[in-house]
């Protein structure tokens, strides 16, 4: 295409400045998100000026001292932001300047704070897992620190209802996203000094899920160290499962997500009534046996009785004295007549059991089974077969 | 006095005694009298009542594990002074995502 000179456009300067501001306010979004790394920002006069660049690109940016006190996050050196801006156009100079709204670390920003306060925290002795202490058994009351009305809380109140409604719950709003640690930590602070007027057992904090960059708060290095110093158990149920931050790493108990947080604290109804009927069936055992014992025990009695009875014990002396009388029989010498032996004894009716006691001419009584002898010794034979007369 | 009103009064003091006992504190005294029955310590005479004193503490634990109405109360986060009672969570007027 062709351009003849007297199509040509003529400006002065300043009218064309103020065309093209003309065209940028009328071809460009009123707002945008800027991916941005920062450098060299320096404070001016109260507004933060600083270079926008993706290494390749740059353009100015500023914060306006207004905007700059209400800032949660102020960004450094190399810090990867994302921009909450819009343009701003100086005719006089046609320059133009990103005017930043908001600024919010960029996910890599998040990280790089994430690991420079655990590693302060821990040298401190702030993360610990050997402090942690153990959570209440059967809480009272838990005080749920989270974003009211949000779907977080309300899955938790439908969690503690349906696991144990008999614990107090005592939802307490807090913001949970931006420039809002100083506030939680009020929140934490005073209900600190109210743990004891509100039977507080435990405290859940908890937040919904969303991006890493916007849990940030949670690792704010100030909220970590009021949570470490909580005087009750602290579980925190943050973003979702794959989501850790500094808060996580100081509570005594780390939740994957809210609802988890709410299973970690209360006691399940449905095992506590499986626990209630193996009391009462225990019961009911328990008294079963004991009256089967104590009749058993009865029963034995009744037998030890039956056995200390006049006649059960007539008998028994009578069987007692039946085996005496038999061992007596077994152990007599007649015993022995009966089988052709002879029992020998001298005049003084000793007893004779060798030669060697007696003498030729010896009056000797030979007792039988049927009756007895007297005879005189003739000749004795020693068992070595030599005679003596 | 006959021996059905005795019994019957007497169930109603446990009832009382216990009323204003928590889960917890129940049953740890249902476990008591579990203890005393397996440990002999109850003579036989009295074990009819000592379960029935059991039966009372598990009927407490029960109705209490039973009960749906869980006490849910927003406080205030500057004052901590209660300023709702959540009765009904399944309806929050307005979520979002946090």
């Amino acid at each position: 295409m062709t351009l003849s000179a007297d199509r040509i456009p003529t400006y002065s300067v300043g009218e064309l400045n103020t065309a093209i501001g003309s065209l940028l306010e009328r071809g460009f979004a009123p707002r945008f998100l800027l991916e941005a790394t920062v450098s060299r920002p320096q404070v001016k006069k109260g507004h933060l000026w600083l270079t926008l660049t993706d290494g390749t690109a740059s353009v100015s940016g500023v914060v306006w001292a207004s905007r700059l006190s209400q800032l949660s996050y102020r960004p450094t050196d190399g810090d990867g932001v994302t921009v909450v801006g819009k343009l701003n156009f100086w005719a006089a100079r046609a320059s133009i300047t990103v005017q930043a709204l908001d600024i919010r670390p960029s996910l890599s920003t998040v990280l790089r704070q994430f690991e420079q306060v655990r590693q302060r925290l821990e040298e401190q002795g702030v993360i610990n897992p050997g402090r942690q202490r153990s959570l209440p058994t059967q809480p009272t009351t838990l005080a749920l620190l989270t974003s009211v009305p949000s779907s977080a809380l309300a899955d938790m109140l439908r969690t503690g209802r349906e696991r144990w409604p008999m614990t107090r719950l005592l939802v307490i709003p807090i913001p949970v996203q931006g420039p809002v640690a100083d506030e939680i930590i009020k929140v934490l602070n005073r209900l600190a000094e109210r743990c004891d007027a509100l039977a507080v057992d435990g405290l859940v904090l908890a937040r919904g899920g969303g991006s890493r960059e916007d849990l940030a708060v949670f690792d704010d290095e100030g909220l970590c160290r009021c949570l470490a110093q909580f005087p009750r158990p602290v579980v925190t149920g943050i973003g979702h499962e794959d989501d850790l931050t500094i808060a996580d790493l100081v509570a005594d108990h780390r939740a994957a997500t809210p609802t988890a947080a709410m299973v970690a604290c209360l006691p399940d109804r449905d095992s506590a009534e499986r626990s209630l009927q193996n009391r009462r069936q225990r019961m009911k055992d328990l008294v079963g046996w004991r009256i089967t014992r104590d009749r058993q025990r009865l029963n034995d009695r009744r037998t030890l009785l039956a056995q200390q009875s006049p006649l059960k014990r007539l008998r028994q002396y009578q069987d007692d004295m039946h085996q005496k009388r038999d061992l007596l029989r077994a152990l007599s010498p007649s015993r022995w007549l009966q089988r052709g032996l002879a029992l020998l004894t001298n005049d003084a009716g000793e007893a004779l059991t060798a030669v060697t006691s007696i003498k030729v001419g010896d009056r000797i009584m030979v007792q039988m089974n049927d009756g007895e002898l007297e005879t005189d010794v003739q000749i004795i034979r020693p068992a070595s077969n030599q005679s003596k007369t | 006095m006959t021996r059905a009103k005795t019994k019957a009064s007497q169930i109603k003091a446990w009832k009382k005694d216990i009323a204003g006992l928590t889960y917890e504190e129940a049953t740890q005294a249902l476990d008591l009298i579990l203890a005393e029955l397996q440990s002999d310590s109850v003579p036989i005479a009295d074990l009819q009542d000592r379960v029935l004193h059991g039966e009372v503490v598990l009927d407490h634990c029960e109705a209490l594990l039973r009960s749906v109405e869980q006490s849910v109360l927003q406080l205030d986060p500057d004052s901590l002074i209660e300023t709702s009672s959540l009765t009904d969570p399944n309806n929050p007027t307005e979520l979002n995502n946090a």
